[in-house]
Protein backbone atom coordinates (compact mmCIF):
# COMPACT_ATOMS: atom_id res chain seq x y z
CA UNK A 1 0.00 0.00 0.00
CA UNK A 2 2.78 2.03 1.26
CA UNK A 3 4.55 1.75 -2.52
CA UNK A 4 0.78 3.00 -3.87
CA UNK A 5 1.34 6.09 -2.18
CA UNK A 6 4.78 6.73 -3.70
CA UNK A 7 3.71 5.51 -6.78
CA UNK A 8 0.61 7.34 -7.85
CA UNK A 9 1.98 11.04 -7.60
CA UNK A 10 5.28 9.65 -9.23
CA UNK A 11 3.30 8.35 -12.13
CA UNK A 12 1.31 11.54 -12.34
CA UNK A 13 4.12 13.78 -13.36
CA UNK A 14 5.07 10.81 -15.84
CA UNK A 15 1.58 11.28 -17.47
CA UNK A 16 1.79 14.96 -17.22
CA UNK A 17 5.34 15.24 -18.67
CA UNK A 18 4.22 12.94 -21.10
CA UNK A 19 1.13 14.72 -22.30
CA UNK A 20 2.87 18.01 -22.16
CA UNK A 21 5.93 16.89 -24.21
CA UNK A 22 4.52 17.80 -27.50
CA UNK A 23 4.29 21.30 -26.68
CA UNK A 24 7.38 21.73 -24.48
CA UNK A 25 8.72 20.59 -27.65
CA UNK A 26 8.05 23.87 -29.34
CA UNK A 27 8.22 25.97 -26.66
CA UNK A 28 11.75 24.75 -26.58
CA UNK A 29 12.88 25.93 -29.91
CA UNK A 30 10.93 28.72 -29.20
CA UNK A 31 14.00 29.88 -26.56
CA UNK A 32 16.44 28.50 -28.69
CA UNK A 33 16.07 29.28 -32.37
CA UNK A 34 17.48 32.63 -32.34
CA UNK A 35 17.52 33.08 -36.37
CA UNK A 36 16.89 30.54 -38.91
CA UNK A 37 19.41 30.46 -41.61
CA UNK A 38 18.22 27.45 -43.29
CA UNK A 39 19.30 23.63 -42.08
CA UNK A 40 22.84 24.84 -40.87
CA UNK A 41 20.55 26.53 -37.85
CA UNK A 42 19.56 22.68 -37.18
CA UNK A 43 22.33 21.67 -37.44
CA UNK A 44 24.12 23.32 -34.37
CA UNK A 45 21.95 20.58 -32.02
CA UNK A 46 21.19 18.20 -34.54
CA UNK A 47 23.64 16.95 -36.59
CA UNK A 48 23.27 13.36 -35.08
CA UNK A 49 20.24 13.04 -36.11
CA UNK A 50 20.99 14.90 -39.31
CA UNK A 51 23.00 11.64 -40.39
CA UNK A 52 20.59 9.40 -38.90
CA UNK A 53 17.82 10.86 -41.09
CA UNK A 54 20.55 11.06 -44.24
CA UNK A 55 20.72 7.49 -44.62
CA UNK A 56 16.89 6.65 -44.19
CA UNK A 57 14.21 6.19 -47.16
CA UNK A 58 12.56 9.36 -46.48
CA UNK A 59 15.96 11.23 -47.66
CA UNK A 60 17.52 8.45 -50.12
CA UNK A 61 14.53 6.63 -51.70
CA UNK A 62 16.55 3.46 -51.53
CA UNK A 63 17.95 1.44 -49.41
CA UNK A 64 17.88 -2.61 -47.95
CA UNK A 65 15.56 -4.49 -49.54
CA UNK A 66 15.21 -7.51 -46.96
CA UNK A 67 11.13 -8.18 -47.68
CA UNK A 68 11.59 -8.36 -51.53
CA UNK A 69 12.19 -11.53 -52.88
CA UNK A 70 13.93 -11.19 -56.17
CA UNK A 71 16.07 -8.35 -54.96
CA UNK A 72 19.55 -10.24 -54.46
CA UNK A 73 21.16 -7.99 -51.65
CA UNK A 74 20.73 -4.76 -53.76
CA UNK A 75 19.79 -1.40 -52.26
CA UNK A 76 16.98 -0.34 -54.04
CA UNK A 77 14.03 2.14 -54.31
CA UNK A 78 11.75 5.06 -55.94
CA UNK A 79 14.91 6.36 -57.14
CA UNK A 80 16.11 3.07 -58.89
CA UNK A 81 12.71 1.80 -59.29
CA UNK A 82 10.07 2.40 -62.09
CA UNK A 83 6.47 2.44 -61.16
CA UNK A 84 3.78 2.51 -62.79
CA UNK A 85 2.34 6.43 -61.92
CA UNK A 86 5.15 8.80 -62.47
CA UNK A 87 7.55 6.08 -63.51
CA UNK A 88 10.80 7.42 -62.62
CA UNK A 89 11.91 10.17 -60.65
CA UNK A 90 15.51 11.02 -62.07
CA UNK A 91 16.91 13.00 -64.66
CA UNK A 92 14.82 15.39 -65.57
CA UNK A 93 12.04 14.77 -63.98
CA UNK A 94 13.74 15.79 -60.37
CA UNK A 95 13.34 19.18 -60.11
CA UNK A 96 12.75 22.11 -62.61
CA UNK A 97 9.60 24.22 -63.69
CA UNK A 98 7.88 22.88 -66.67
CA UNK A 99 5.34 25.79 -67.89
CA UNK A 100 2.72 25.14 -70.96
CA UNK A 101 2.69 28.14 -73.87
CA UNK A 102 1.25 30.51 -71.67
CA UNK A 103 3.57 30.30 -68.67
CA UNK A 104 1.77 28.38 -66.45
CA UNK A 105 3.36 25.95 -64.44
CA UNK A 106 2.51 22.27 -65.28
CA UNK A 107 4.86 20.37 -62.49
CA UNK A 108 7.84 21.27 -59.96
CA UNK A 109 9.88 17.24 -60.22
CA UNK A 110 9.24 14.69 -58.11
CA UNK A 111 11.87 16.02 -55.40
CA UNK A 112 8.75 18.06 -54.38
CA UNK A 113 8.04 15.34 -52.26
CA UNK A 114 11.43 14.85 -51.29
CA UNK A 115 12.70 15.76 -47.78
CA UNK A 116 15.59 17.66 -49.45
CA UNK A 117 16.17 21.27 -50.43
CA UNK A 118 16.67 20.11 -54.21
CA UNK A 119 20.26 17.98 -54.31
CA UNK A 120 19.49 14.05 -55.45
CA UNK A 121 20.97 12.10 -52.58
CA UNK A 122 24.17 11.17 -52.16
CA UNK A 123 25.23 7.96 -51.40
CA UNK A 124 27.45 8.79 -48.81
CA UNK A 125 26.65 11.72 -46.19
CA UNK A 126 28.61 14.90 -46.76
CA UNK A 127 27.90 18.68 -45.34
CA UNK A 128 26.26 19.76 -48.10
CA UNK A 129 24.23 16.41 -48.50
CA UNK A 130 23.12 17.23 -44.60
CA UNK A 131 23.01 20.95 -44.83
CA UNK A 132 20.04 19.89 -48.00
CA UNK A 133 18.04 18.10 -45.91
CA UNK A 134 14.82 20.39 -45.37
CA UNK A 135 13.94 18.93 -41.40
CA UNK A 136 11.18 22.15 -41.40
CA UNK A 137 8.98 20.07 -43.98
CA UNK A 138 8.14 17.16 -41.39
CA UNK A 139 8.88 19.13 -38.59
CA UNK A 140 7.35 22.87 -38.40
CA UNK A 141 4.19 23.90 -38.26
CA UNK A 142 3.18 26.56 -40.93
CA UNK A 143 6.51 25.78 -43.36
CA UNK A 144 5.94 25.97 -47.04
CA UNK A 145 8.08 25.94 -49.45
CA UNK A 146 8.11 26.58 -53.04
CA UNK A 147 10.79 26.47 -56.39
CA UNK A 148 13.23 28.93 -56.74
CA UNK A 149 15.88 29.08 -59.72
CA UNK A 150 19.87 30.19 -58.06
CA UNK A 151 22.00 32.78 -59.53
CA UNK A 152 24.04 29.97 -61.40
CA UNK A 153 21.08 28.26 -63.70
CA UNK A 154 20.22 25.50 -60.84
CA UNK A 155 16.84 25.05 -59.05
CA UNK A 156 16.31 24.74 -55.17
CA UNK A 157 13.66 24.46 -52.93
CA UNK A 158 13.60 27.23 -50.24
CA UNK A 159 10.84 28.18 -47.61
CA UNK A 160 8.05 30.80 -49.23
CA UNK A 161 9.27 33.21 -46.35
CA UNK A 162 12.82 32.93 -47.51
CA UNK A 163 12.82 37.02 -47.79
CA UNK A 164 11.05 37.48 -43.95
CA UNK A 165 12.85 36.67 -42.03
CA UNK A 166 10.83 37.86 -38.55
CA UNK A 167 8.34 35.28 -40.29
CA UNK A 168 11.00 32.65 -40.97
CA UNK A 169 12.09 32.84 -37.71
CA UNK A 170 8.33 32.60 -35.98
CA UNK A 171 7.94 29.10 -38.25
CA UNK A 172 10.96 27.55 -37.56
CA UNK A 173 10.69 27.89 -33.89
CA UNK A 174 7.43 26.06 -34.14
CA UNK A 175 9.06 22.68 -34.03
CA UNK A 176 7.05 19.27 -33.75
CA UNK A 177 6.99 15.82 -34.30
CA UNK A 178 5.02 15.53 -37.77
CA UNK A 179 1.32 16.12 -37.44
CA UNK A 180 -1.11 14.23 -39.62
CA UNK A 181 -1.24 17.24 -41.75
CA UNK A 182 2.38 17.13 -42.52
CA UNK A 183 2.42 13.70 -43.68
CA UNK A 184 -0.90 13.37 -45.87
CA UNK A 185 0.92 16.47 -47.86
CA UNK A 186 3.16 14.03 -49.58
CA UNK A 187 1.59 10.60 -48.73
CA UNK A 188 -1.65 12.06 -50.24
CA UNK A 189 -1.02 13.55 -52.98
CA UNK A 190 1.53 11.43 -54.46
CA UNK A 191 1.13 9.85 -57.61
CA UNK A 192 -0.26 13.51 -59.18
CA UNK A 193 -3.83 14.44 -57.47
CA UNK A 194 -4.96 14.13 -54.31
CA UNK A 195 -5.31 9.75 -53.47
CA UNK A 196 -4.17 9.22 -56.95
CA UNK A 197 -1.64 6.53 -55.71
CA UNK A 198 -2.09 4.62 -52.64
CA UNK A 199 -6.10 4.93 -52.27
CA UNK A 200 -6.25 4.14 -48.61
CA UNK A 201 -4.32 7.57 -47.71
CA UNK A 202 -7.11 10.58 -48.47
CA UNK A 203 -6.46 14.31 -47.57
CA UNK A 204 -9.79 13.37 -45.12
CA UNK A 205 -7.29 12.02 -42.28
CA UNK A 206 -6.41 15.43 -41.59
CA UNK A 207 -9.39 15.31 -39.47
CA UNK A 208 -11.63 12.16 -40.25
CA UNK A 209 -14.98 11.37 -38.45
CA UNK A 210 -15.37 7.61 -36.30
CA UNK A 211 -16.60 6.72 -39.53
CA UNK A 212 -14.14 7.17 -41.59
CA UNK A 213 -10.86 6.04 -39.68
CA UNK A 214 -11.63 5.06 -35.84
CA UNK A 215 -7.97 5.20 -35.10
CA UNK A 216 -7.19 8.90 -37.02
CA UNK A 217 -10.51 10.22 -35.80
CA UNK A 218 -10.63 12.93 -32.60
CA UNK A 219 -13.94 11.07 -32.34
CA UNK A 220 -11.80 7.64 -32.11
CA UNK A 221 -8.30 7.29 -31.14
CA UNK A 222 -7.18 10.52 -32.11
CA UNK A 223 -4.09 8.86 -33.30
CA UNK A 224 -1.18 10.61 -35.64
CA UNK A 225 0.68 8.45 -38.33
CA UNK A 226 3.73 8.49 -36.16
CA UNK A 227 1.68 6.55 -33.45
CA UNK A 228 2.29 3.85 -35.45
CA UNK A 229 5.27 4.23 -37.98
CA UNK A 230 7.54 5.81 -35.72
CA UNK A 231 11.22 4.08 -35.48
CA UNK A 232 14.42 4.25 -34.14
CA UNK A 233 16.81 6.97 -35.90
CA UNK A 234 14.17 8.44 -38.29
CA UNK A 235 13.59 5.46 -39.82
CA UNK A 236 9.79 4.10 -40.39
CA UNK A 237 8.02 1.30 -39.58
CA UNK A 238 5.82 -0.51 -41.72
CA UNK A 239 6.31 -0.94 -45.48
CA UNK A 240 3.85 -1.10 -48.18
CA UNK A 241 3.69 -3.95 -50.40
CA UNK A 242 4.76 -2.41 -53.00
CA UNK A 243 7.58 -0.55 -52.12
CA UNK A 244 11.42 -1.97 -52.63
CA UNK A 245 12.63 -1.23 -49.17
CA UNK A 246 12.34 -1.80 -46.06
CA UNK A 247 13.25 1.24 -43.78
CA UNK A 248 13.25 -0.50 -40.58
CA UNK A 249 14.30 -4.15 -41.30
CA UNK A 250 13.75 -6.20 -38.18
CA UNK A 251 10.79 -4.04 -37.08
CA UNK A 252 7.88 -4.83 -38.32
CA UNK A 253 4.21 -3.65 -38.31
CA UNK A 254 1.04 -5.28 -37.67
CA UNK A 255 -2.17 -4.21 -36.49
CA UNK A 256 -1.97 -7.37 -33.50
CA UNK A 257 1.59 -6.37 -32.40
CA UNK A 258 1.11 -4.44 -29.58
CA UNK A 259 -2.69 -3.12 -29.84
CA UNK A 260 -4.68 -5.44 -30.87
CA UNK A 261 -3.41 -9.25 -30.37
CA UNK A 262 -4.12 -12.00 -32.31
CA UNK A 263 -7.74 -13.16 -30.97
CA UNK A 264 -9.32 -9.99 -30.92
CA UNK A 265 -12.72 -10.60 -31.63
CA UNK A 266 -14.26 -12.45 -28.78
CA UNK A 267 -16.12 -14.63 -30.86
CA UNK A 268 -14.51 -18.20 -31.88
CA UNK A 269 -15.65 -18.43 -35.32
CA UNK A 270 -13.97 -14.62 -36.16
CA UNK A 271 -11.00 -15.02 -34.36
CA UNK A 272 -10.26 -18.73 -36.19
CA UNK A 273 -10.05 -16.63 -39.34
CA UNK A 274 -6.66 -14.10 -38.12
CA UNK A 275 -4.44 -17.11 -38.79
CA UNK A 276 -4.94 -17.51 -42.04
CA UNK A 277 -7.27 -14.01 -42.87
CA UNK A 278 -4.90 -10.74 -41.89
CA UNK A 279 -7.57 -8.03 -40.38
CA UNK A 280 -7.48 -5.84 -43.38
CA UNK A 281 -9.46 -8.27 -45.40
CA UNK A 282 -12.65 -7.36 -43.50
CA UNK A 283 -12.12 -3.88 -42.08
CA UNK A 284 -11.18 -2.26 -45.17
CA UNK A 285 -14.62 -3.36 -46.89
CA UNK A 286 -13.91 -0.21 -49.55
CA UNK A 287 -11.04 1.98 -50.59
CA UNK A 288 -11.12 5.57 -52.00
CA UNK A 289 -14.45 6.56 -49.72
CA UNK A 290 -14.32 10.47 -50.20
CA UNK A 291 -11.52 11.37 -52.80
CA UNK A 292 -11.44 8.83 -56.31
CA UNK A 293 -8.36 6.85 -56.81
CA UNK A 294 -6.17 6.01 -60.15
CA UNK A 295 -7.05 2.06 -60.98
CA UNK A 296 -5.74 2.43 -64.50
CA UNK A 297 -2.99 4.94 -66.16
CA UNK A 298 -2.16 4.29 -69.33
CA UNK A 299 1.06 6.79 -70.75
CA UNK A 300 0.43 5.55 -74.44
CA UNK A 301 -3.16 7.33 -74.91
CA UNK A 302 -2.52 11.04 -74.30
CA UNK A 303 -4.76 13.85 -74.99
CA UNK A 304 -4.92 17.39 -74.32
CA UNK A 305 -6.94 18.81 -71.46
CA UNK A 306 -7.97 22.63 -71.55
CA UNK A 307 -8.91 22.55 -68.32
CA UNK A 308 -5.79 21.58 -67.03
CA UNK A 309 -4.10 23.58 -69.91
CA UNK A 310 -1.80 20.37 -70.23
CA UNK A 311 -1.42 17.27 -71.88
CA UNK A 312 -2.43 14.51 -69.51
CA UNK A 313 -2.40 10.50 -69.67
CA UNK A 314 -5.20 8.03 -69.90
CA UNK A 315 -6.67 7.33 -66.51
CA UNK A 316 -9.18 5.49 -64.66
CA UNK A 317 -10.37 7.23 -61.32
CA UNK A 318 -12.67 5.25 -58.91
CA UNK A 319 -14.12 5.81 -55.70
CA UNK A 320 -15.86 3.43 -53.03
CA UNK A 321 -13.65 0.65 -54.79
CA UNK A 322 -13.91 -3.43 -53.78
CA UNK A 323 -10.03 -4.33 -52.63
CA UNK A 324 -8.95 -7.41 -54.34
CA UNK A 325 -7.39 -10.36 -52.64
CA UNK A 326 -4.32 -11.79 -52.43
CA UNK A 327 -1.66 -14.23 -49.75
CA UNK A 328 0.71 -12.08 -48.35
CA UNK A 329 3.84 -13.50 -46.27
CA UNK A 330 5.45 -10.33 -45.78
CA UNK A 331 7.34 -10.13 -48.75
CA UNK A 332 6.92 -9.08 -52.64
CA UNK A 333 8.29 -9.47 -55.96
CA UNK A 334 9.40 -6.13 -57.58
CA UNK A 335 10.15 -5.59 -60.91
CA UNK A 336 13.92 -4.51 -61.36
CA UNK A 337 14.60 -2.74 -63.93
CA UNK A 338 17.37 -3.68 -66.20
CA UNK A 339 16.23 -7.42 -65.91
CA UNK A 340 13.43 -9.24 -68.51
CA UNK A 341 10.17 -8.66 -67.33
CA UNK A 342 7.96 -11.11 -65.61
CA UNK A 343 4.53 -11.40 -66.82
CA UNK A 344 1.27 -12.83 -65.32
CA UNK A 345 -1.24 -15.60 -67.31
CA UNK A 346 -3.24 -12.36 -68.77
CA UNK A 347 0.09 -11.56 -69.94
CA UNK A 348 0.40 -8.23 -68.15
CA UNK A 349 4.12 -7.43 -66.23
CA UNK A 350 3.78 -7.82 -62.78
CA UNK A 351 5.67 -4.34 -61.46
CA UNK A 352 4.94 -5.89 -57.97
CA UNK A 353 3.27 -8.93 -56.91
CA UNK A 354 2.98 -10.30 -52.95
CA UNK A 355 4.58 -13.40 -52.16
CA UNK A 356 3.08 -16.23 -50.51
CA UNK A 357 0.04 -18.47 -51.31
CA UNK A 358 -2.27 -21.16 -49.40
CA UNK A 359 0.33 -23.71 -48.90
CA UNK A 360 2.48 -21.12 -47.26
CA UNK A 361 1.88 -21.31 -43.66
CA UNK A 362 3.70 -17.85 -42.84
CA UNK A 363 1.04 -15.98 -45.54
CA UNK A 364 -2.50 -14.99 -45.38
CA UNK A 365 -5.16 -13.37 -47.13
CA UNK A 366 -4.61 -9.50 -47.39
CA UNK A 367 -6.54 -6.46 -49.01
CA UNK A 368 -5.33 -5.06 -52.20
CA UNK A 369 -5.80 -2.03 -54.65
CA UNK A 370 -4.86 -3.76 -57.96
CA UNK A 371 -3.42 -0.67 -59.95
CA UNK A 372 -3.35 -1.52 -63.99
CA UNK A 373 -1.04 0.46 -65.92
CA UNK A 374 0.42 0.55 -69.53
CA UNK A 375 4.32 1.14 -69.78
CA UNK A 376 7.11 0.97 -72.36
CA UNK A 377 8.92 -2.64 -72.77
CA UNK A 378 12.39 -2.38 -74.45
CA UNK A 379 12.20 -4.80 -77.60
CA UNK A 380 15.36 -7.63 -77.42
CA UNK A 381 15.67 -6.61 -73.56
CA UNK A 382 12.60 -7.35 -72.43
CA UNK A 383 13.16 -4.49 -70.02
CA UNK A 384 10.34 -2.38 -68.66
CA UNK A 385 11.43 1.36 -69.38
CA UNK A 386 10.25 4.96 -68.00
CA UNK A 387 8.49 7.28 -69.39
CA UNK A 388 10.14 11.80 -69.06
CA UNK A 389 6.27 12.04 -67.30
CA UNK A 390 7.04 16.21 -66.49
CA UNK A 391 7.74 17.51 -69.73
CA UNK A 392 5.26 15.16 -71.53
CA UNK A 393 2.43 17.88 -70.06
CA UNK A 394 4.08 20.17 -72.28
CA UNK A 395 4.83 18.54 -75.70
CA UNK A 396 2.52 15.46 -75.62
CA UNK A 397 4.42 13.29 -77.52
CA UNK A 398 4.66 10.05 -75.60
CA UNK A 399 7.46 8.52 -78.32
CA UNK A 400 9.91 11.78 -77.23
CA UNK A 401 8.52 10.37 -74.00
CA UNK A 402 10.11 7.40 -73.92
CA UNK A 403 12.84 8.00 -76.02
CA UNK A 404 13.77 10.74 -73.70
CA UNK A 405 14.13 8.86 -70.47
CA UNK A 406 15.47 6.07 -72.48
CA UNK A 407 18.23 8.16 -72.58
CA UNK A 408 18.29 9.33 -68.99
CA UNK A 409 17.43 6.23 -67.09
CA UNK A 410 19.60 3.61 -69.44
CA UNK A 411 21.72 5.73 -71.49
CA UNK A 412 19.96 4.82 -74.30
CA UNK A 413 20.27 6.72 -77.72
CA UNK A 414 18.50 3.83 -79.82
CA UNK A 415 15.26 2.08 -79.09
CA UNK A 416 12.72 -0.23 -79.83
CA UNK A 417 9.95 -0.72 -77.65
CA UNK A 418 6.15 -1.18 -77.21
CA UNK A 419 3.50 -0.76 -75.05
CA UNK A 420 2.54 -3.52 -72.47
CA UNK A 421 0.07 -3.61 -70.05
CA UNK A 422 1.29 -4.08 -66.02
CA UNK A 423 -0.13 -4.93 -63.00
CA UNK A 424 1.08 -3.92 -59.45
CA UNK A 425 -1.08 -5.12 -55.54
CA UNK A 426 -0.88 -2.27 -53.24
CA UNK A 427 -1.38 -3.20 -49.81
CA UNK A 428 -4.60 -1.49 -48.22
CA UNK A 429 -4.35 -0.69 -44.42
CA UNK A 430 -5.58 2.48 -43.26
CA UNK A 431 -8.81 4.22 -42.79
CA UNK A 432 -10.46 1.16 -40.76
CA UNK A 433 -14.20 1.91 -40.54
CA UNK A 434 -15.91 1.11 -36.99
CA UNK A 435 -16.17 -2.61 -36.46
CA UNK A 436 -19.83 -2.57 -37.47
CA UNK A 437 -18.91 -1.73 -40.87
CA UNK A 438 -16.37 -4.85 -41.26
CA UNK A 439 -17.61 -7.11 -43.67
CA UNK A 440 -20.02 -10.03 -42.49
CA UNK A 441 -19.78 -13.49 -43.33
CA UNK A 442 -22.21 -13.46 -46.25
CA UNK A 443 -19.82 -10.62 -47.64
CA UNK A 444 -17.07 -13.54 -48.57
CA UNK A 445 -18.99 -17.02 -48.00
CA UNK A 446 -21.81 -16.89 -50.43
CA UNK A 447 -22.54 -17.52 -54.28
CA UNK A 448 -22.30 -13.79 -54.61
CA UNK A 449 -19.36 -13.56 -52.05
CA UNK A 450 -16.63 -11.19 -53.32
CA UNK A 451 -13.87 -13.34 -52.59
CA UNK A 452 -12.24 -15.30 -55.93
CA UNK A 453 -11.76 -18.79 -53.69
CA UNK A 454 -10.22 -20.09 -57.13
CA UNK A 455 -7.51 -17.47 -57.45
CA UNK A 456 -6.80 -18.19 -53.57
CA UNK A 457 -6.36 -22.06 -54.62
CA UNK A 458 -9.35 -23.02 -53.01
CA UNK A 459 -12.20 -25.32 -55.20
CA UNK A 460 -14.74 -23.22 -53.94
CA UNK A 461 -16.17 -21.57 -51.15
CA UNK A 462 -14.18 -23.39 -48.04
CA UNK A 463 -16.81 -23.04 -45.80
CA UNK A 464 -19.46 -24.34 -47.84
CA UNK A 465 -17.02 -27.39 -48.48
CA UNK A 466 -16.54 -27.67 -44.94
CA UNK A 467 -20.69 -27.90 -44.99
CA UNK A 468 -20.88 -30.45 -47.86
CA UNK A 469 -18.21 -32.47 -46.55
CA UNK A 470 -19.84 -32.67 -42.88
CA UNK A 471 -23.44 -33.05 -43.82
CA UNK A 472 -22.02 -36.32 -45.94
CA UNK A 473 -20.18 -37.36 -42.76
CA UNK A 474 -23.60 -37.20 -40.67
CA UNK A 475 -25.17 -39.29 -43.54
CA UNK A 476 -23.13 -41.96 -43.97
CA UNK B 1 -38.78 73.05 -65.74
CA UNK B 2 -40.04 70.97 -68.72
CA UNK B 3 -41.79 67.08 -67.36
CA UNK B 4 -39.41 65.90 -69.03
CA UNK B 5 -36.53 67.09 -66.45
CA UNK B 6 -38.66 66.02 -63.80
CA UNK B 7 -39.17 63.05 -64.69
CA UNK B 8 -35.42 62.46 -65.27
CA UNK B 9 -34.73 64.43 -61.77
CA UNK B 10 -37.33 62.33 -59.81
CA UNK B 11 -35.42 59.10 -61.40
CA UNK B 12 -32.28 60.41 -60.45
CA UNK B 13 -33.50 61.40 -56.42
CA UNK B 14 -35.29 57.77 -56.81
CA UNK B 15 -32.05 56.08 -57.86
CA UNK B 16 -30.17 57.82 -55.38
CA UNK B 17 -32.20 57.05 -52.57
CA UNK B 18 -32.25 53.29 -53.84
CA UNK B 19 -28.56 53.27 -53.77
CA UNK B 20 -28.29 54.76 -50.25
CA UNK B 21 -30.80 52.34 -48.74
CA UNK B 22 -29.34 49.06 -50.15
CA UNK B 23 -26.90 48.01 -47.06
CA UNK B 24 -23.26 47.58 -47.35
CA UNK B 25 -22.55 44.36 -48.26
CA UNK B 26 -21.19 41.96 -45.43
CA UNK B 27 -17.46 41.24 -45.71
CA UNK B 28 -18.85 37.50 -45.54
CA UNK B 29 -19.90 38.28 -48.86
CA UNK B 30 -16.86 40.21 -50.51
CA UNK B 31 -14.79 38.48 -52.49
CA UNK B 32 -11.85 39.01 -50.33
CA UNK B 33 -8.97 38.29 -53.37
CA UNK B 34 -10.66 40.60 -55.85
CA UNK B 35 -10.62 43.70 -53.63
CA UNK B 36 -6.67 42.32 -52.39
CA UNK B 37 -6.00 42.84 -56.19
CA UNK B 38 -8.35 45.83 -56.15
CA UNK B 39 -7.14 48.01 -53.84
CA UNK B 40 -3.52 46.50 -53.06
CA UNK B 41 -1.79 45.08 -55.45
CA UNK B 42 -1.74 48.34 -57.98
CA UNK B 43 0.92 49.70 -55.25
CA UNK B 44 2.50 46.10 -53.88
CA UNK B 45 3.02 44.39 -56.86
CA UNK B 46 6.11 43.08 -57.99
CA UNK B 47 9.14 45.10 -57.95
CA UNK B 48 7.38 47.70 -56.51
CA UNK B 49 9.57 50.17 -54.38
CA UNK B 50 6.44 49.93 -51.66
CA UNK B 51 7.78 46.34 -51.32
CA UNK B 52 6.10 43.36 -52.67
CA UNK B 53 3.33 41.59 -50.54
CA UNK B 54 0.62 39.07 -51.70
CA UNK B 55 -0.60 36.64 -48.37
CA UNK B 56 1.83 34.07 -48.98
CA UNK B 57 4.50 36.92 -47.79
CA UNK B 58 3.85 37.03 -44.60
CA UNK B 59 2.76 34.96 -41.21
CA UNK B 60 -0.68 34.78 -40.26
CA UNK B 61 0.43 36.61 -36.79
CA UNK B 62 1.99 39.46 -38.88
CA UNK B 63 -0.96 40.22 -41.37
CA UNK B 64 -2.85 40.31 -38.10
CA UNK B 65 -0.44 43.00 -36.03
CA UNK B 66 -0.13 45.16 -39.85
CA UNK B 67 -4.06 45.42 -39.67
CA UNK B 68 -4.23 46.12 -36.56
CA UNK B 69 -1.57 48.02 -35.92
CA UNK B 70 -0.04 49.64 -38.89
CA UNK B 71 -2.19 50.32 -41.98
CA UNK B 72 -4.03 53.28 -40.82
CA UNK B 73 -0.34 54.92 -39.68
CA UNK B 74 1.82 53.71 -42.91
CA UNK B 75 -1.35 54.06 -45.29
CA UNK B 76 -3.02 57.88 -43.95
CA UNK B 77 -1.15 59.76 -46.68
CA UNK B 78 -1.65 57.56 -49.50
CA UNK B 79 -3.45 58.49 -52.02
CA UNK B 80 -5.04 55.63 -54.49
CA UNK B 81 -4.29 56.88 -57.87
CA UNK B 82 -6.97 54.23 -59.25
CA UNK B 83 -9.69 55.64 -57.21
CA UNK B 84 -9.87 59.43 -57.91
CA UNK B 85 -6.72 59.67 -56.24
CA UNK B 86 -8.26 59.68 -52.75
CA UNK B 87 -6.94 58.92 -49.27
CA UNK B 88 -6.50 54.87 -49.76
CA UNK B 89 -8.45 54.52 -45.89
CA UNK B 90 -11.36 56.45 -47.38
CA UNK B 91 -11.54 54.29 -50.68
CA UNK B 92 -11.42 51.07 -48.78
CA UNK B 93 -14.44 50.89 -46.85
CA UNK B 94 -14.21 48.89 -43.18
CA UNK B 95 -16.15 46.05 -44.60
CA UNK B 96 -13.94 45.54 -47.80
CA UNK B 97 -10.93 46.27 -45.40
CA UNK B 98 -12.26 42.91 -43.38
CA UNK B 99 -12.59 40.97 -46.19
CA UNK B 100 -9.04 42.15 -46.99
CA UNK B 101 -7.91 40.78 -43.82
CA UNK B 102 -9.62 37.66 -43.93
CA UNK B 103 -8.09 36.94 -47.10
CA UNK B 104 -4.95 37.90 -46.11
CA UNK B 105 -4.92 35.88 -43.01
CA UNK B 106 -6.29 32.82 -44.58
CA UNK B 107 -3.90 32.48 -47.19
CA UNK B 108 -0.57 33.69 -45.04
CA UNK B 109 2.90 31.65 -45.46
CA UNK B 110 1.93 29.57 -42.49
CA UNK B 111 -1.79 28.49 -43.72
CA UNK B 112 -3.17 25.83 -44.54
CA UNK B 113 -3.32 27.46 -48.51
CA UNK B 114 -0.66 29.70 -49.07
CA UNK B 115 -1.87 31.87 -51.86
CA UNK B 116 -0.95 35.17 -54.03
CA UNK B 117 -3.55 37.05 -55.17
CA UNK B 118 -3.28 35.40 -58.27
Amino acid sequence: MRLMYVATPVLAALLATAVASGASQENRHKRWVKEYTGTETCLKCHEEEAEAFFHSQHYQWRGETPAMVNSDGQKLGKLTMINDFCTNPGGAQWIGKVTNDDGKVLAKGCSTCHAGLGLLPAETPSRVQLENIDCLICHANGYRRDLYATEDGEWEWRPILWKNQEGMNSVARRITVPTRTMCLRCHSASGGGPNYKRGDIEYTLKEPDRSFDVHMAANGKDMWCVDCHAGDAHRVKGRGVDLAATDSPGHDLSCSGSCHGETPHDVPALDNHTERVYCTTCHIPVFAKDEPTDMRRDWSTITWSEEKGKYTYDVTLEQNVEPVYAWYNGSSYNQIPGQPVRRNTDGAVTMVTPDGDRADPAARIYAFKLHRGVLPVLKGKDWIMPVATEELYHHGDPDRAVRDAAKSFYGLDQVDYEWTDTVRYMGLFHEIPPAEDALQCLDCHSPDGRMDWQALGYDGDPLATRRTAASKDSGR
Amino acid sequence: MKTSTTIALACLASFVILCLAVPAPSSAALDGQELYKEYCKGCHASGSPNGEYTPLDLIQDQWTRFFDRKYERTHKDVLDASHGNRPVIEVIGPEELQAIRDFAVEHASDSENPMTCG
